[in-house]
């Protein structure tokens, strides 16, 4: 050894991923917190730019934005979360019934995934939101049926090739239901994947949820979330009032990267390939 | 240590891809407007080009500058084009429609003077109209204008118009060249109103295009129009009255920061602004605010809920008149256009303040003490969490906007802030206007209106009978004196006449829809219209605006000039 490092890579990679848990629970606490001050409107402190009272500056209704932009972050976090699970949990169970269900349930489903990749993300999600009638519900039922299909296939692959390996074989030689072994054998071997899969669903399921509600099809305009307010702050940025984009903005890509990292250091520490580095 | 900064690369081009992909829509959908915003000042910036050109060419001539650069929202544009039958003057927000001559006019003070008519008149039933109108009239195609042309437009209105209502004729008819008598279902002691906005389109020259390619005898010509970005107009040379002092109006359609942005390039005479931008301030252009009937307030529904098809009617809270009339009074109205508009409107106590038919008795003072008194007395205790309470009943409500209007959602937070102070308690959500006409049967929405005609007095406060629960449309109420006095109004002999009608629905001493009547719904404000104007350019007098930010400012674009 040349010289002694600070940490280990394996410590590394604990680092980044505690400190973006870390960090992304606290932004959701403090979302969680600050659910009245974001709605709070004061016409006496309109249009302030940022100063040490309020850091993020406030807006053209004098809200503060630095509370707006934590509970906007907080919300796209929690919408995050629920797309991608029920995505995920789309995922998991299209993928293995793709694999053990016989050939035209999988002739199906791959169908399925084709078509639902083939048209942009995008548009479809407008349309599955507009046609449940936008909000809330219309974002997360959105955001998670548009992204359950990569994960799904590869989900699918997986089992194909576990299908083929010695303990499975033997395992349907003893005579073991189909779900015996699915559950028994096949699922913990799955579950790497499909945590690695699920986190690294987030960053998308965030963006997408700004998109669409940037885009005027998503959650309401009282609603203090990161689209809102960045589609609000592009009629003032005329007017010179940065920082109605600015903070909010960085948050919104700070959170992406470190849902990101989550996902990486996760992989690293549960994929056989990476954890023993 | 190679595989590291192999992992690192790896990593951070991932990271960049991914951020690419996703991000792709919201950079798009940016980029696009900024395309088209470029579009449409370079199309400003060349027809200004060719303006100083041919302003070049005529300068030997005629010194005077005789054309103007309009912008408008771009929902101004019409989209079914400039046919009356589709809305171009006579639709949702009403205007004179330039292109087309009208029978008769509204003036300055929104009374009724002629413009094609020379003479009109009613029979004493009211069931009869008769117009006589002038014989020396031509399109710009060069035929002339009959009293068959007149027959043709409003049948031909009342056949297929969807934005206007025509229920109360029943039929035109041409009697000679010069002579049209409409044959109407109902009195409509109001008719010269609706006569002052539908532009009379030619017979001869009239088919499903002709909303493209307009034919009139008004005071301009339709020389270009490019979908989506401008519309061009030239002064008809044939005109019969007196010649437009503007020759050429080249109306540009976009959005308030592209308006301000065009302006502060110098592409633009005259550019439609929001209160938000008023306190910038453009070299070579001041602002001017236009005074309006342009109001915004909100409905408040008058019965306990009930349900009928699914909807409900009703809410119980704002069922009880002391807590309408609490509201009424305990909103500081110059509070709220100093917060949400800097100054720029007006007190709004009527849907129809100013107008011929306003009944001034509408007006109150602010007066917070007395509203909280009236809370009090009618039993509206607070409760421990500061919010009114009534037989089980929260003094609560939920009070909507249109999603897309930023004015009408600060006007909703600072009433929700005003409220707030006497005890209730107001949560605003904003909508779409594909559910907020049926939620507001049962919850307040902010809502704007105003137009030269009082038939809106009709709209927002008759009962009809066969629509819902047999209230009034928009927000259920129903008063027997109010729409007695209204269907008078209507079955009057003569204008000034139904005017006092009109006033007395709204108050007549025992009963109305004022604070001391049943004060259905509160108005706040009247938004002031804004423009930056280049110095220089005089706008003339301009009426009151009624709701609708858009071609009102032309109405008279014909009296314009430059110093």
């Amino acid at each position: 050894m040349k010289k002694k490092k600070l940490m280990n890579r394996r410590q590394k990679v604990l680092f980044g991923l505690c400190f973006s848990v870390l960090f992304l629970i606290a932004i959701c606490i403090a979302g969680v917190l600050c659910t009245e001050e974001a709605r709070v409107t004061d016409f006496s402190r309109k249009n302030i730019a940022p100063c040490l009272q309020y850091l993020f500056g406030t807006d053209w209704l004098g809200r503060d934005m630095l509370v707006r932009t934590l509970k906007g972050m907080s919300l796209s976090i929690f919408i995050g979360i629920l797309s991608a699970v029920i995505s995920a949990v789309i995922a998991l169970i299209l993928g293995i019934a793709s694999a053990t269900m016989g050939k035209r349930v999988d002739g199906f489903i791959t169908w399925l995934i084709d078509l639902i990749m083939g048209i942009p993300h995008m548009l479809l999600l407008i349309l599955i939101s507009v046609a449940l009638g936008k909000g809330f519900k219309g974002v997360v039922i959105g955001v998670a049926f548009t992204h359950w299909t990569s994960l799904a296939r590869l989900i699918r692959a997986e089992v194909i090739q576990l299908k083929e390996s010695s303990y499975i074989k033997i395992a349907e030689k003893l005579g073991k239901s189909k779900w015996y072994i699915a559950k028994k054998h096949m699922l913990p071997h799955l579950i790497p994947q499909f945590v690695v899969g699920l986190v690294l669903i987030f960053p998308h399921a965030i963006l997408h949820e700004s998109s669409i509600t940037f885009l005027g099809f998503g959650l309401s305009t009282e609603q203090p979330a990161i689209g809102i307010i960045l589609s609000e702050a592009m009629k003032y940025l005329v007017m010179g009032k940065w920082w109605l984009a600015l903070f909010p903005g960085l948050f919104l890509v700070l959170t992406v990267i470190l849902f990101y990292v989550l996902g990486e250091s996760l992989r690293k520490l549960i994929d056989p390939g990476s954890v023993h580095e | 240590m190679k595989k590291k900064i192999v992992s690192i690369l790896c990593a951070s081009m991932l990271t960049l891809s991914m951020l690419a992909g996703c991000g792709g829509s919201d950079a798009n959908k940016q980029s696009t407007s900024d395309v088209a915003e470029e579009q449409t000042v370079e199309d400003a910036a060349e027809d200004t080009e060719e303006d100083s050109e041919k302003e070049a060419e005529t300068e030997d001539v005629a010194a005077v500058k005789d054309e103007v650069v309009v912008t408008m929202p771009a929902n101004s544009e019409p989209e079914s084009g400039f046919d009356p039958a589709f809305g171009w003057g006579a639709g949702e927000h009403v205007h004179e429609p330039l292109i087309q001559s009208t029978l008769t006019v509204t003036t300055k003070d929104l009374k009724i003077d002629k413009d094609l008519a020379t003479e009109f008149d009613v029979s004493d039933d009211g069931m009869t109209w008769t117009v006589t109108i002038r014989d020396d009239v031509k399109f710009t195609d060069g035929e002339p204008l009959t009293a068959k042309d007149v027959a043709f437009t409003y049948n031909n209105c009342k056949e297929k118009s969807s934005v206007n209502d025509f229920t109360m004729l029943d039929e035109a008819v041409a009697v000679d060249d010069t002579t049209v008598e409409f044959h109407m279902t109902r009195p409509f002691s109001i008719w010269p109103y609706t006569m002052a906005i539908v532009g009379i389109v030619p017979e001869h020259a009239y088919d499903e295009n002709y909303g493209q390619n307009p034919v009139g005898s008004g005071r301009y010509i339709m020389k270009q129009w490019d979908k989506g970005q401008q519309v061009i107009f030239e002064a008809n040379p044939d005109y019969y009255g007196d010649a437009p002092k503007i020759k050429k109006v080249t109306v540009l359609f976009m959005e308030e920061d592209a308006a301000l942005a065009a302006a502060m390039a110098g592409q633009v005479d005259v550019a439609h602004t929001a209160a938000t931008y008023s306190d910038q301030s453009i070299d070579g252009y001041s602002l001017i605010h236009v005074e309006t009937v342009d109001n915004r307030g909100f409905n408040l529904p008058c019965i306990v809920p009930e349900e009928k098809d699914g909807l409900t009617y009703g809410n119980a809270f704002t069922a009880d008149i002391n807590v309408r009339r609490a509201i009424n009074i305990g909103i500081d109205r110059d509070e709220l256009i100093d917060n949400v508009l800097n100054g720029y409107g007006t007190k709004a106590y009527s849907v129809c303040d100013k107008m011929p038919w306003y009944n001034s008795d509408a007006e109150v003072e602010y007066n917070q003490e007395e509203a909280l008194k009236l809370l009090e007395d009618a039993g509206w205790k607070e409760g421990s969490d500061g919010i009114r309470e009534k037989d089980g009943i929260k003094a609560e409500i939920t009070l909507m906007f249109p999603s897309s209007d930023s004015v009408r959602q600060a006007i909703a937070e600072d009433v929700s802030n005003q409220l707030k102070e006497l005890g209730i308690k107001v949560t605003t959500e904003g909508v779409g206007w594909d559910v907020a006409y049926d939620r507001a049967e049962s919850e307040p929405l902010v809502w704007g209106w105003g137009a030269h005609t009082p038939m809106e007095l009709y709209n927002i406060y008759h009962t009809l009978e066969d629509v819902g629960i047999g209230q009034a449309e928009y927000s259920p109420y129903a008063n027997e004196s109010v729409d007695n006095y209204m269907d008078e109004a209507l079955a009057a002999d003569d204008l000034e006449e139904s005017y006092e009608l009109w006033q007395k629905a709204q108050w007549d001493g025992t009963t109305g829809i004022t604070q001391e009547g049943d004060i259905p719904w509160i108005w706040l404000v009247n938004i002031d219209h804004l423009y930056f104007v280049r110095d220089g350019l005089n706008v003339a007098d301009q009426k009151l605006h009624p709701h609708g930010h858009g071609w009102s400012i032309v109405n008279n674009v014909d009296q314009w000039s430059w110093e």
